[in-house]
């Protein structure tokens, strides 16, 4: 009885939290459920239930190649993002003070500044340097963006790292190109698979630097973007479908890796 | 930390004898090639700054300055991009135009408003989750129930955005549910207007509160909340006196993170707004297409956000973080 | 033969702070040399100076005859187990200790052998594939000892390692420590805090303050003969009696303090009547006696505190108003005694005379 009385505080916490997570799922749940509608719009009850629009949606030629191009721009953007990112955290950790405080400020502007505003001057600047809007440039969009959540992650790990490992490198023969090679990297080898991770899904969730960095050829947010401007249908509900299983995937498995290294 | 073997050993040990070594990193670092070049360079103490710093700085100031110096320059000149016979010269005329016209600040005000309301909204509902994950549930099962938060954020913008559709839609999940238990007749307007833009942002930026607000009340140690207990205080007395100042840090970093994306949010607006409910940076937007495009003013507009929101956000943390806690 | 390491006018200053001053000490090859201090007395620094770690102000550095002053730490020929043995929790032990000969161009056959050689050495040959994080304390303690050992260094620094283990296992450790340097005849060049290690395994002690050599020796010649009042106390337990001396004869000097005349060995000091100096009386000379003992100095006493400590009993015996001796001596010894009507005596062998201007 008293017990009971006196968690009353932590009873009203857990069901808030339960709400909120129906709340975080609710709509995501109703649009798997629509894609299964046998019906060419999107409405409630769902009615007759029908894989068709999976049928038809994996026959779409735009979609599996706005899939495609998707994937090549995240594989990239994460290959550049996470090296950059790597480098700006090993300077940054090896400035000491004012200095250091000022190079993590500049580092992770790019992750401060709104979204809408990094998309413009982002266009502007490609423009300044002659860049054509296409590949390269959405691929260049998405690093700088990228790049600050990979120092972030990077220094977080870099600052646990004990200090002596690099002098120990150093005494044992170690140059300082070897030491970050063979013991600082290995270091950071989690907090860098995270950062990529985390790249791969910034990338292809991206949509207003794409937006003002694209060309013609559309990635998946372009490409569900678009068509919900130009009506709604259960297909579009299939492609959604498609793109959080397999966001969801990757999430999960990088979270049982990364789960599983710690408890090593 | 850890229990077990590793898969190496896989039980049965291997000898030392029977392992393998790497001798190709000697052969590369004593051969005359990297001798020479890198490792040349790594000896030399300022080779070992140019090693370390050169990229670094070099993207720094090119990718992450470059571009925000690169719009403001553009803000201030009367033509771009750059075409024949006609010469930029430097002019205020772009900041000016802002004010001239109620069409152009007015979305502005909107957008702050929004992003007002969706912080404060956000902050509200997702302290108490916050708190519940970071102190109320076991140390064994926490990583299961942020993951369980922070699953349905891996779907990205659009998508998430899309599915607030099936839920506020005319024949969407909310107004199907109220007809049937019979509480209206006809379909309640909610998608295209000022809510549905609020929801949705809502829905969009709360991971931004929940990350802050979580690694900051996880900070604060369980025996000052059982000490304050033992001393008499209450649930409230607790979470104000305690809790709420001790997580100020989230809270300035949560808020200041959420009004900085909403107010840069694109697609929201465009998918869930109607044309009364027009956001800034649909105005910005609007400068960079079609064949009336005027670059510079884009530029302006976006330089008079970036202010905006900067200004504001500093000005909330030096109200709310200002005031430092005295730590005991 | 020529030293292994010669430090000649080394002095090390961070900013105003002078860590290390004209510091100039030659080591001994295959020797176990300990330096000795409290924090702070430039112990840590001068073995980072050697390591490569940290360059000298003023003053060079030898390394088997070869200025090695400005050489950085991988290309000298010392290697360092660390106080908290860093050892690269990514590899595995064997791989650990591989990592110096695999950067040295070593050849795969040799490395398995030496890798294998060593562990057996610290019988850890089950544990080659093991990651650090699955071993005990006192193993990494090993492994971090063998892979400092591994590349064949002119002389292995340890830094304060056994700091991080239990008194019980520091133990025996040092015993091991020393068992290693004595089969492997390698040069160690030790540094510590702890007296009781230096007394336990050095060949020489090397006793530093405020970054200078304080004095260096074998560790028995240190503990009965220090040369300043510094050693005298740093090194174990010490009983400091300042006195004033009142005459010499050959080789003895006798004192005044607190009204009595002790006679003590003058060791390489030649006082002078009427010098200021102080005697050393280390507790464990001093014996008690119900009856008058037979030996050069001899006083009554009253038992102040007695603390029983298994195999010794620790007194405080107050000699006149007020001055407390330390004395260590066999249960037996004060069993029975009244406690208000001892003897107390030494002999003048057991004193040595230090002067007072090193008194801090």
């Amino acid at each position: 009885m008293r017990a009971m009385f006196h968690d009353w505080p932590g009873l009203a916490l857990k069901s808030f939290y339960w709400l909120f997570v129906l709340y975080l799922f609710l709509p995501l749940s109703l649009m798997v459920a629509v894609s299964f509608k046998d019906a060419s719009f999107i409405s409630f009850p769902l009615g007759n239930l029908t894989i068709d629009w999976y049928a038809k949606v994996i026959q779409d030629k735009q979609f599996l190649d706005a899939c495609l191009y998707t994937i090549m721009i995240a594989a990239a953007t994460t290959a550049i993002a996470t090296v950059i990112g790597v480098w700006i955290a090993m300077l940054i950790g090896s400035l000491r003070g004012a200095t250091q405080y000022v190079a993590f400020a500049i580092a992770c502007l790019p992750a401060v500044v709104p979204g809408m505003i990094s998309a413009i001057s982002l266009r502007i600047f490609i423009t300044t340097i002659d860049l054509p809007t296409g590949t390269v440039a959405i691929i260049l969009g998405h690093v700088v963006h990228a790049v600050p959540f990979v120092v972030v992650m990077v220094l977080t790990r870099l600052r646990s790292m004990p200090g002596n490992l690099v002098d120990a490198a150093r005494d044992l023969g170690a140059d300082s190109t070897v030491t970050f090679f063979r013991v600082t990297l290995p270091y950071l080898g989690p907090a860098i698979f995270g950062g990529m991770i985390f790249c791969l899904l910034l990338s292809s969730d991206d949509f207003v630097r794409t937006f003002f960095l694209g060309g013609y050829r559309p990635t998946l947010p372009m490409l569900i973007f678009a068509r919900v401007q130009s009506g709604m249908s259960p297909e579009i509900n299939v492609m959604a479908t498609l793109v959080l299983v397999v966001t969801a995937v990757v999430g999960l498995y990088a979270e049982y890796l990364t789960r599983r290294s710690r408890i090593r | 930390m850890a229990v077990g073997t590793h898969a190496a050993g896989g039980g049965i040990p291997v000898r030392a004898a029977q392992m393998k070594y790497s001798t190709g990193i000697a052969r590369v670092i004593h051969s005359p090639l990297y001798r020479y070049t890198l490792g040349a360079v790594a000896e030399w103490r300022y080779g070992r700054i140019l090693l370390l710093a050169g990229v670094p700085v070099v993207w720094m100031l090119m990718m992450h300055i470059g571009p925000i110096y690169e719009m403001l320059r553009i803000s201030l000149l009367s033509s771009y991009p750059p075409q024949p016979g006609v010469e930029a010269r430097f002019t205020l005329d772009n900041y000016a135009l802002f004010f001239s016209e109620k069409l152009y600040w007015m979305p502005l005000l909107r957008s702050f408003i929004y992003a007002s309301i969706a912080t404060a909204v956000t902050l509200v509902v997702v302290y108490p989750v916050a708190y519940y994950v970071a102190k109320v549930v076991s140390a064994g099962s926490r990583s299961r129930a942020l993951l369980l938060l922070l699953a349905p954020f891996w779907a990205g913008e659009i998508i998430r955005i899309f599915s607030v559709i099936m839920l506020l839609a005319n024949r969407g999940a909310v107004n199907v549910l109220l007809r049937e238990i019979g509480l209206t007749e006809r379909p309640i307007q909610m998608l295209y207007t000022s809510f549905s833009i609020s929801f949705g942002l809502v829905y969009m930026v709360c991971l931004y509160m929940l990350l802050p607000l979580y690694s900051a009340i996880e900070k604060i140690p369980k025996s000052l909340l059982d000490a304050s207990a033992d001393l008499g205080a209450g649930p409230f007395t607790r979470f104000r006196r305690i809790i709420l100042p001790l997580s100020r840090d989230g809270i300035v970093s949560g808020c200041s993170l959420v009004f900085l994306t909403c107010m840069g949010v694109f697609a929201a607006p465009i998918l869930l707004g109607g044309p009364t409910t027009s956001m800034f940076s649909e105005t910005i937007s609007s400068f960079f297409h079609g064949a009336s495009s005027r670059w510079p003013a884009g530029a302006a507009f976006a330089m008079i956000m970036l202010a905006a929101s900067l200004v504001t956000v500093g000005l909330f943390m030096r109200v709310v973080g200002g005031t430092k806690q005295r730590t005991f | 033969m020529e030293p292994v390491v010669q430090f000649e006018n080394v002095r090390k200053s961070f900013g105003s702070f002078v860590a290390v001053d004209n510091l100039n000490l030659n080591i001994e090859r295959g020797k176990f040399v300990t330096l000795l201090g409290p924090s702070g007395c430039g112990k840590s620094t001068t073995l980072r100076m050697l390591g490569g770690f940290e360059t000298p102000t003023e003053g060079r550095i030898l390394l088997s005859g070869r200025d090695v002053t400005m050489v950085p730490p991988n290309r000298r020929n010392v290697n360092i187990v660390f106080q908290d043995y860093a050892l690269f929790p990514h590899m595995t032990v064997a791989k650990n200790i591989a990592f110096g000969l695999e950067l040295k161009g070593v050849d795969q056959k040799q490395i398995q052998r030496r890798v294998s050689e060593l562990l057996e050495l610290v019988q850890l040959q089950e544990f080659a594939s093991r990651l650090p994080s699955e071993l005990s304390g006192g193993q990494r303690q090993r492994v971090a000892l063998m892979r400092a050992l591994a590349p064949d260094p002119d002389v292995l620094l340890l830094d304060e390692p056994l700091s991080a283990l239990d008194a019980k296992l520091r133990q025996t450790m040092q015993i091991e420590l020393k068992a290693i340097q004595e089969q492997t005849g390698k040069t160690f060049m030790f540094v510590t805090h702890d007296q009781e290690e230096a007394l336990t395994m050095s060949d020489t002690i090397v006793v530093m303050n405020n970054g200078r050599i304080e004095q260096m020796g074998d560790p028995a010649s240190l503990y009965k003969r220090p040369g300043s009042a510094f050693v005298a106390t740093f090194l174990g337990e010490t009983n400091l009696l300042r006195s004033d001396v009142v005459g010499t004869d050959a080789g003895e000097a006798a004192v005044r303090w607190n009204g009595m005349t002790i006679k003590a060995s003058a060791g390489a000091l030649s006082p002078k009547a009427g010098d200021a100096i102080y005697v050393v009386l280390r507790p464990e000379a001093i014996q008690c006696s119900a009856g008058e003992p037979g030996v050069a100095n001899r006083v009554k006493g009253r038992i102040r505190q007695r603390v029983f400590k298994g195999n010794h009993t620790s007194l405080k015996v107050e000699i006149g108003e007020g001055h407390l001796l330390n004395a260590l001596v066999h249960p037996s010894e004060v069993e029975g005694l009244s406690l208000d009507d001892i003897w107390v005596g030494w002999s003048a062998e057991a004193t040595t005379l230090i002067p007072s201007r090193n008194a801090s």
